[in-house]
């Protein structure tokens, strides 16, 4: 048998063979992963090394300065850095809350059938397919101190005895916020749920039926753990996205009052940019990048190997 | 993962490789030319008009004048110097410039004015563009403020144009009320922006905090804000907010585009309120006057100069520039078309107020902003304009939520300002 | 499926309930841009402007190069698309059919793309960009928004091709293909329903950037895309919200369309082989 294989065996390169079969998945992966490493590893490397050197108004390829741990240890002193994690880990959390439950809520009406079951499919995802720009234009108007809707109507319903100030006052500002992010947000979560749900086969709800078991019960017992998986993906690419997200809240509240909406991206961006400390700003950056890292390694953990 | 950049960087060099020839421009020579004003009435004009002179002499070069709006100007030129592709005609606010000059990217423009025998020292506020003893930049604008008002709004409340401080809380008391009685207020004494950049915040409050006799820094630079005229200053600023004389959480855009509408009172601001103020649904009714607080608050306003990392020959392109804006030609044309008030001491002025009105009350506040060396810059904190800024708009608006005493906000503001100037 | 008439009443009001809360800012876009300035500022605010200015439409389509923006944006995101889409179809298949070693670290490194703050890619990505001469080309955009893509795409892939049986390729190559033809000819076929819903993924997200487009076409106006163009019209002087509301409506529009027409691939396609 084995002296016929081997004369059977072509003598060129054969990806076909199992061996090969390794080295084949490698090459298919290639694209990708240059793809990202180009955009990723020298961006990295160059914040790496800025974050250890005093530098204010940086410039590539120019003369490296003295390795320092000034700015972390600034970093870690600083009362604005920890207030910034605070506000970030609130927001995080509100909006992927909000994005849950709008989400799933959703999902699971659109996944009855009913008449117009495709049109308001459609009107559940519109938010998502309204780019961020425009998104904010039309919140940062709504929200408006003196003449949007929102204060009007809060008033009108006697809620409030004067117009609430949404950008100079700390709670509202957090709140116009993440009422913003959670519109343009949820439609993600209800696309990713209603492909779950679609792939709950009909035979575990069906079996359950004749078990008994309410619609409640069959939600608890059947529908939760099967979106499991894709839930927990979901989450963490919401809280990747309000993580890194910059344009909502400089928009809005640039980040104010009182630092009450400074995330730690709005914190980079405001000593790059706003103060010229090119080091320090890194040091923020390479912070958030690791808090980033470890909090997505713990939410998918256990579901990691799904993932990927 | 060395080889894997490598790899990378040749597949993007052969996928650029096929594109770029598209993309190169079909001039011989093209100048960029990046700024926030090319949209604006008047200012975007009388630049369109020097561009166009420009070309007109140089045939063969052309200047991309390209916008980029005010929120994001200061992160996109940083972006632009720090990876290496300055613009060669470099427009800044006169507070930005001063960290791409510590950087050594503007050139020293000393020895220019020298080879042509030009002398800047009547040129307003020219002594800003010093820097590190070289001369980074050239004034484009120094102004005073002016103070425009309604006059269909005073006269129904049978008011007179304010003079001094007491008389300009009058009217802007009496002018501020509910029009169509449903309890919320839609008409305003006075309007300033409280949303948005430190800078402009800064420049609104000065107004109040200058008619107190007070200042951020004193002439060498010391901090000067733990004083009781500051104090004063901050508790007029204070009281302004409070009592609801101005809407809030409004960008000084929509300010001047609702005082240009009709419902605003009185309104301090810059020469390039006029632009607005024509465009505007109450314009008839509008008029100018000199300002109630004084001294009035005037200053610096932008600055131009050259990125001092291109080649000799695009240097002398942008020289050549240069000179077609500081022409009394073109100074005189910065005020007919753009309504500002050159700062060329060699710019003929005369006949200006037909077609601007209020011309001479500009000329005569910009003198006497200058003379009282009153600028929106500090002395002493001109590096970390920004961060400074920044804190001064926290403090204050700590003390508008928490509701604080300005005695005591002052002395944290001081603190926090001499800790940012040290380090 | 059988519902009590108050199942039904509930069903359906909580819909239309839904819908208008989220369809409610959109309406509000279209409310500002039809007002004029001086209805703006006023309240109660209109929920309708007393004469809707429809002449807007006209004057920010003569003011400003919308149709420009709108192409530029066009070309970007196809050009996204297809190139993402090449990279990330052999990744998934990669990742779905041969897990190799490794490949498990390799896909948490395309996740960490989404990890680092924009503005600290912002000033190496230009510095890189411009030393090879692509910057203000609409390719850096492209490639820019790619890295973008690939993460989420390769991950929807690998899922999608997931649920294509193996036989079907093995059968293939028994029949004599290589894994590569097998791959091109039987799998892409049958995927084509997840294929066009994760282009149409790739599309939205490429459209949407602001943050990349701004970074990279600064200097080169003919090459903006529509987000651009639109927060460029923020004078420093004066903005005017009703115009800004117009321009939001002509660059929303053809997105919104183009997602109308091809939705039903999306959630099809995401779940079209878990049909058994």
């Amino acid at each position: 048998m084995a002296t016929i294989e081997q004369n059977l065996k072509p003598r060129r390169f054969d990806l076909a063979r199992p061996s090969r079969q390794h080295l084949l998945g490698y090459i298919l992966l290639a694209p990708a992963v240059i793809l990202v490493a180009l955009i990723i590893i020298y961006p990295l490397f160059i914040s790496v090394d800025l974050s250890f050197q005093n530098v204010k108004l940086a410039r590539i390829g120019s003369a490296r300065k003295a390795f320092t741990l000034a700015n972390y240890e600034k970093l870690f002193a600083s009362p604005d850095f920890w207030l910034a994690c605070w506000v970030t880990v609130k927001m995080v959390t509100a909006v992927t809350i909000g994005s849950l439950l709008v989400g799933v809520s959703t999902a699971l009406l659109v996944n009855n059938k009913f008449r117009g079951r495709t049109l308001a499919r459609l009107v559940m995802a519109l938010p998502w397919a309204v780019p961020e720009i425009i998104a904010v234009v039309m919140f940062a108007w709504i929200f408006d101190s003196t003449f949007g809707l929102i204060s009007w109507l809060i008033w009108k319903i006697g809620l409030t005895t004067e117009l609430i100030a949404w950008v100079s006052t700390p709670g509202p500002a957090f709140w116009a916020i993440t009422v913003t992010m959670i519109w343009k947000g949820f439609p993600f979560v209800s696309i990713m749920t209603l492909a779950g749900l679609q792939s709950i086969p009909d035979d575990f709800y069906a079996a359950a039926k004749v078990d008994g078991a309410n619609a409640l019960q069959r939600f608890r017992w059947i529908t939760l753990p099967c979106l499991m998986p894709v839930l927990g993906v979901t989450l963490v690419l919401v809280m990747l996205w309000v993580f890194r997200d910059f344009s909502i809240i400089k928009t809005m509240t640039d980040g104010g009052p009182l630092k009450s909406t400074t995330t730690l991206s709005i914190m980079t961006y405001e000593q790059a940019f706003g103060f010229f400390k090119f080091g320090y700003a890194s040091a923020v950056g390479v912070v958030t990048l690791i808090i980033c890292v470890v909090a997505s390694l713990a939410m998918l953990g256990r579901g990691s190997k799904a993932m990927y | 993962m060395k080889n894997l950049w490598k790899k990378s960087l040749i597949a993007t060099l052969t996928a650029g490789f096929l594109v770029t020839s598209a993309v190169t421009a079909a001039y011989a020579e093209t100048l960029k030319f990046v700024s926030w004003q090319n949209d604006d009435g008047g200012t975007g004009d009388w630049w369109r008009e020097a561009i166009a002179k420009f070309e007109a002499e140089h045939p063969g070069v052309n200047i991309e004048f390209t916008k980029v709006d005010r929120s994001s100007y200061a992160d996109t030129m940083t972006t632009l110097f720090a990876g290496g592709q300055p613009p060669h005609i470099v427009h800044l606010a006169s507070f930005e410039y001063q960290s791409f000059a510590e950087n050594g990217w503007m050139e020293n423009l000393d020895p220019w004015f020298a080879k042509e025998g030009i002398d800047m020292s009547n040129w307003a506020g020219q002594q800003i563009c010093r820097w590190n003893e070289e001369t980074a930049c050239f004034m484009l604008l120094y102004f005073g403020f002016m103070m425009a008002y309604n006059t269909e709004i005073l006269a129904a409340e049978g008011l007179e144009v304010p003079t001094n401080y007491e008389e300009y809380m009058n009217v802007v008391r009496a002018t501020t009320k509910d029009l169509n009685g449903d309890g919320i207020i839609d008409q305003f004494g006075t309007a300033h922006e409280t949303k948005g950049g430190a800078g402009q915040y800064l420049t609104e409050m000065l107004n109040y905090v200058l008619s107190a006799g007070a200042y951020w820094t004193d002439k060498e630079g010391n901090v000067t804000i733990d004083t009781p005229e500051m104090i004063e200053g901050l508790t007029r600023w204070k009281t302004i907010i409070d009592e609801g004389l101005t809407p809030i959480d409004m960008s000084a855009g929509d300010i001047r585009k609702l005082f240009a509408d009709g419902k605003v009172a009185v309104r301090l601001d810059g020469p390039w309120l006029y632009g607005t103020m024509k465009k505007g649904a109450a314009f008839d009714k509008l008029a100018v006057a000199y300002p109630a607080l004084t001294p009035p608050l005037g200053g610096s306003s932008n600055v131009l100069g050259m990125a001092s990392e291109i080649s000799d020959d695009e240097k002398a392109l942008v020289w050549d520039f240069m000179k077609i804006v500081m022409s009394p030609e073109f100074q005189r044309k910065y005020a007919t078309v753009a309504g500002n008030t050159p700062p060329s001491p060699a710019a003929d002025v005369s006949g200006v107020e037909k077609s601007v009105p209020h011309f001479n009350i500009l000329v005569q506040t910009q003198k006497d902003a200058a003379t009282a060396g009153v600028d929106r810059i500090p002395k002493g904190l001109e590096v970390q304009y920004g961060e400074f800024g920044k804190m001064v708009q926290e403090e204050v608006q700590r003390m508008l939520i928490e509701d604080l005493n300005p005695a005591d906000v002052v002395k944290v503001i001081q603190k926090r300002a001499v800790e940012i100037q040290d380090g | 499926m059988n519902r009590t008439p108050l199942q039904s009443i509930l069903l359906y009001g909580t819909v239309i309930f839904a819908a208008t809360i989220i369809l409610f800012p959109i309406f509000w876009l279209f409310n500002t841009a039809l007002s004029t300035t001086v209805e703006l500022t006023q309240l109660p605010p209109s929920f309708w402007p007393e004469e809707a200015q429809w002449q807007i439409f006209t004057k920010v389509w003569n003011d400003r190069p919308i149709p420009l923006w709108l192409w530029n944006s066009t070309i970007t995101a196809v050009g996204s698309v297809i190139l993402s889409m090449t990279v990330s179809v052999l990744a998934g298949y990669s990742l779905s059919r041969f897990s190799p070693r490794g490949s498990h670290g390799m896909g948490l490194f395309i996740l960490t793309a989404k990890m680092l703050p924009a503005t600290l890619l912002v000033i190496p990505l230009f510095a890189i960009f411009r030393s090879i001469g692509l910057i203000g080309s609409l390719w850096t955009l492209i490639i820019a928004h790619s890295t973008l893509i690939v993460p989420f795409t390769t991950w929807m892939l690998k899922g999608y091709f997931d649920t294509i049986p193996r036989e079907l390729e093995q059968a293939a190559m028994v029949d004599g293909c290589s894994p590569l033809g097998a791959m091109f000819r039987v799998i892409m076929p049958v995927s084509m329903p997840g294929l066009a819903a994760t282009a149409l993924y790739s599309f939205v997200l490429s459209w949407a950037d602001y943050a990349y487009a701004r970074t990279f076409l600064v200097n080169s106006q003919g090459n903006w895309t529509a987000n651009m163009g639109i927060t460029t019209m923020r004078g420093e002087y004066v903005t005017d919200w009703n115009e800004i509301a117009a321009a939001a409506v002509f660059v929303a529009i053809p997105i919104m369309v183009i997602y109308l027409f091809l939705e039903r691939y999306l959630v099809g396609g995401l779940t079209a082989g878990a049909e058994k």
